[in-house]
């Protein structure tokens, strides 16, 4: 990512990605079938439905448009099937889809370096990027007249990058300066990526989207260029254009710009090996504490569980058990621990992270001052025993689905959040309505079902500890 | 045939803009209503779009109400009013909002301050209901007092592990010092104490029964069925509800530089912000200050992000910001590099603001910068909640809706010459106060840009 607007993972994302809402009436709603228009699409009662064309061009590239004319303006979002998941520890290349994605920015055959950030932003435009373990988004916000243009700019630079030499180099200390500024000097960043790194141990996740210290210094322009060359591709994008447009002039474009760039064949077979359910199997026993040194004055911590992939049954039922637990200010584990009689934390969170073919369940927070760490770490184990019974029930789960609808629909609020909502969907289920699937299975999801799945997450000696701590003791 | 258009298409795109044929007058202007509800004036933003809502509270006072035995209070009180009332619990309150998904808090400027919810047009009545019962009832209980202070001290000694914020943090109190605005609006650590049930108690019917206020609400015509609950629940009416807040005050800038070290251990990175205080004359041609800071550090191709980063690769970011709100303003800076090339930073910084001051910029770089303003214009309204808090600005600022109109053409219209001159002055080297925060090992390198002050971060907690 170039600029700090996004996290560089996948964490930010997907918490938003499945807010979605259940069929059961609303407390509060009258009129459970009244059509309510959204966006250009319309909400009936209880289901969504966007108004979207989809084309699917001989090479492979997938086009999805939406269209929106209250103001002149559209967003562009182009995404890649590659990230960290694709890089190896063992040949040195972590960071290198990041590195990447900071030199799709520096030069193309027909936009030399300078030209693509100058001719956006002198029409008003505003562009960036981001990279996770899953995948490469590039976007756009524009006024709506310069549809053509970056079209064509977009083109280019999927098939004719230069990754200039000198660029290459300048970029590489930038990098460090993010890489510094996201999770050297925070100490949640450190926590956050340690903790990833050893839950995801000896599997393409646990390396780190932002790159090893070490490879970020090896890593050459060669190197780079060759996840260009091998994922760069029609057959590997999703292009998605919402706003002021006409669908079929957004199609033409597409047709102008997009057909004439090859296919690159043999990459399907290529990405099946690498995706094999077998490489991402956790090897890591998630027991045990890891205890790391850093500036915070009250103890960081983290107790991780196994997780899901994106998409199963599962996973949508941790999606509830960690909004119940840990959403909100009345969320189980907040009163428990945060707005109980005697607090001991001064803040606690649940995340459900599912990525494409692996997933884990966290509880973080921090606590306030004066409360013994390891004191805090044999309470919260002891009681986890007994969460999911206190927590799970019908008003929750109730009240879960109305917050995940509101966050269904703050999505939808922008022509970005569009093209982000279904570019998402497309790219993991090969679906972009697989929103609807989303909406079933939220309904489907009983007490029963949610009480099951979430004693299975806390039965004894199934977490990993991580803390951080500035009177952790220093390790190499 | 692209490659031919590219150079004159961004300035087709500004001229439709600025001319606002596409986008302004007619639909925007429909969908403003101004209304007044028993005296309490009312804006709403006509939206259909979707089933949702989103209501402010504007009130005409803000942390500078806060006497100096109560600093932070006016922030305090309106972040705890779901910390119980005579009938709930906080557990029931934020139960009862969260159960509807109901998104609420408060923004609390020194000047003003700002109540927001959004949620489901739906659920706007018993939403609304709950939320003035927070406004008439709320009692602050003691317990939940002492608990809420306990967690707050705990946040602000935990600022260390967020180098960015911190920086600002100081850099705020140390760029505007000798100014009404230089204390944080929500207090420091000492103030803690002071906060107690019957200050905040006393704070909350002084903003209920003395201050002005105004409501803006957006979503679909049925929001405004919360007339009744807001003047009869909420008592908010226009009658004897009328101060607004007003301060004098005289500011004499820097006539040099002051550069201050603010010391966090072990960083490896510098936090660097520069600045100074913009006085109320200053802030009045907002067209101006736009483009002045956008001109410098407004985007990927500002002057400051391609010296900086693109052509040495000292950051990761970098950005310029001057903007008002009613009597005063700010100029700043925000970047950050790593500790060996702390003063190359700085020397580069200085000499983009020189190559402004000598008039070394070019049309092209200047017309580059103005089509960002222009073009980037309309997305300020893409999202309700952002078109309600420019019009609630403007509002405040006493400046008349038709000025969000003209924008564009006000910008059109100002020249290099005047951007310069501007951007030099608000930016000028002599006045700026130079803020680093990190590691004390900074202190030798900062020296020899001048005198150097050095200051613990715990000063500013």
């Amino acid at each position: 990512m170039r600029f700090p607007l996004f996290g560089i993972c996948a964490l930010l994302l997907f918490p938003l990605i499945f807010s979605s809402c259940s069929k059961q009436t609303l407390k509060g709603e009258t009129n459970a079938n009244k059509q309510i228009d959204v966006s250009n699409g319309e909400m009936n009662g209880n289901t969504l439905h966007l108004q979207v064309k989809k084309k699917v061009l001989s090479n492979g590239l997938r086009v999805l448009v939406h269209e929106n004319h209250k103001l002149p303006i559209l967003s562009i979002s182009v995404l890649y099937d590659v990230g960290g998941r694709y890089e190896s520890r063992q040949e040195k290349t972590t960071g290198a889809t990041h590195f990447l994605e900071h030199m799709m920015f520096k030069g193309s055959k027909n936009y030399a370096q300078g030209q693509f950030d100058t001719l956006i932003e002198k029409s008003g435009g505003s562009t960036n990027a981001y990279t996770t373990f899953d995948s490469t988004v590039y976007y756009e916000n524009l006024p709506s007249a310069m549809l053509p243009n970056i079209m064509d700019m977009e083109a280019d630079r999927m098939s004719n990058l230069l990754l200039d030499a000198d660029a290459f180099e300048k970029e590489r200390k930038v990098i460090f300066e993010e890489r510094k500024y996201r999770y050297e000097n925070s100490p949640n960043g450190k926590l956050f990526l340690r903790m990833m790194q050893e839950a995801f141990k000896g599997t393409p996740y646990g390396g780190s989207v932002i790159g090893d210290e070490s490879d970020l210094k090896a890593l050459t322009r060669d190197q780079v260029f060759s996840f260009y060359q091998q994922f760069y591709a029609p057959n590997n994008a999703i292009l998605i254009v919402t706003g002021d447009v006409d669908s079929s002039e957004v199609f033409r474009l597409a047709q102008e710009h997009f057909s004439k760039i090859p296919e690159r064949i043999g990459l399907s077979e290529f990405k099946q090996k690498k995706d094999a359910s077998e490489n991402f199997k956790l090897r890591s026993k998630l027991s045990g504490s890891l205890n790391l040194h850093g500036q915070s004055p009250s103890p960081l911590f983290a107790f991780v569980y196994a997780g899901e992939a994106l998409g199963t049954q599962r996973a949508f039922v941790i999606d509830i058990v960690a909004s119940i637990l840990g959403s909100g200010q009345s969320s189980f584990l907040v009163q428990q621990y945060v707005k109980s009689r005697r607090p001991i934390l001064n803040n606690i969170s649940v995340s459900n992270y599912n990525m494409q073919n692996s997933g884990l369940f966290f509880v973080t927070g921090e606590l306030l001052k004066g409360v013994s760490l390891s004191k805090f770490h044999d309470r919260f184990l002891r009681e986890g025993k007994r969460f999911c019974r206190q927590s799970i029930n019908e008003r929750n789960l109730q009240k879960t689905r109305n917050q995940f609808l509101i966050g269904y629909l703050d999505e939808l609020k922008t022509n970005a959040g569009v093209a982000g909502f279904l570019g998402t969907r497309e790219k993991f289920f090969g679906d972009y309505e697989y929103y609807k699937k989303e909406l079933e299975t939220y309904n489907s999801i009983s007490q029963e079902e949610a009480l099951k799945v979430c004693e299975e997450i806390f039965l004894p000696g199934k977490a990993l500890f991580v803390s951080l701590w500035e009177k952790n003791p220093k390790t190499k | 045939m692209f490659k031919e258009i590219k150079n004159y298409l961004p300035a087709l795109i500004i001229a439709m803009i600025a001319s606002h044929s596409l986008w302004a007058s007619s639909d925007l202007k429909d969908r403003i209503h101004e209304m007044n509800w028993d005296g309490l004036d009312v804006v709403w933003l006509e939206e259909d779009g979707l089933p949702q809502y989103n209501l402010l509270f504007y009130f005409a006072d803000g942390a500078l109400s806060d006497s100096t035995s109560g600093l932070g209070q006016t922030s305090a009180m309106f972040n705890l009013l779901t910390a119980g009332t005579r009938r709930f619990s906080q557990r029931d309150i934020s139960d009862n909002l969260e159960f509807f998904g109901v998104d609420f808090g408060a923004r609390v400027t020194h000047e003003y301050s700002v109540f927001h919810v959004s949620g489901l047009v739906k659920d706007i009545i018993p939403t609304m209901k709950q939320i003035c019962h927070l406004f008439k009832d709320a009692t602050f209980p003691a317990n939940e007092l002492a608990k809420e202070k306990k967690r707050a001290e705990g946040s602000i000694r935990n600022m260390v592990n967020h180098h960015s914020a911190l920086a600002d943090l100081a850099f705020r109190e140390l760029s505007m010092m000798g100014t009404p605005y230089n204390y944080p609006a929500s207090g420091k650590l000492k103030d803690l104490k002071k906060i107690t049930q019957k200050s905040l108690k006393a704070k909350l019917e002084y903003f209920n029964e003395k201050v002005k206020k105004k409501i803006y609400i957006s979503g679909p015509k049925r929001a405004l069925s919360v007339k009744n609950v807001i003047n009869e629940e909420c008592g908010f009416r226009g009658s004897e509800q009328n101060y607004v807040r007003q301060v004098d005050y005289k500011y004499t800038p820097n006539d040099k530089p002051q550069i201050i070290l603010v010391t966090v251990p072990k960083a490896n990175q510098a936090q660097v912000r520069i600045g100074n205080f913009l006085t109320k004359p200053e802030v009045k041609n907002t067209e101006l200050l736009t483009l002045s800071s956008g001109l410098l550090g407004g985007g990927f191709t500002s002057l400051l992000m391609r010296a900086v980063r693109f052509h040495q690769g000292l950051t990761y970011s970098i950005n310029a910001f001057a903007s008002g709100q009613r009597d005063y303003g700010r100029a700043g800076i925000s970047t950050f590099t790593k500790n060996e090339t702390v003063t190359e930073l700085l020397k580069t910084i200085k000499d983009v603001i020189e190559r402004v001051e000598n008039k070394q910029v070019s049309q092209e770089e200047f017309e580059l910068a103005r089509g960002y303003i222009v073009g980037s214009y309309p997305f300020g309204f893409e999202e309700n909640m952002a078109f309600l808090s420019q019009l609630l600005s403007y509002d405040h600022e006493g400046r008349p809706y038709e000025d969000i109109y003209i924008f564009p053409n006000q910008v059109e219209k100002l020249s290099l010459d005047e951007v310069s001159k501007n951007t030099s002055e608000i930016f000028d080297w002599k006045r700026q106060t130079i803020v680093v925060l990190g590691d004390k090992s900074l202190l030798p390198k900062l020296k020899q840009l001048g005198n150097v002050q050095v200051m613990s971060y715990e000063k500013f907690l």
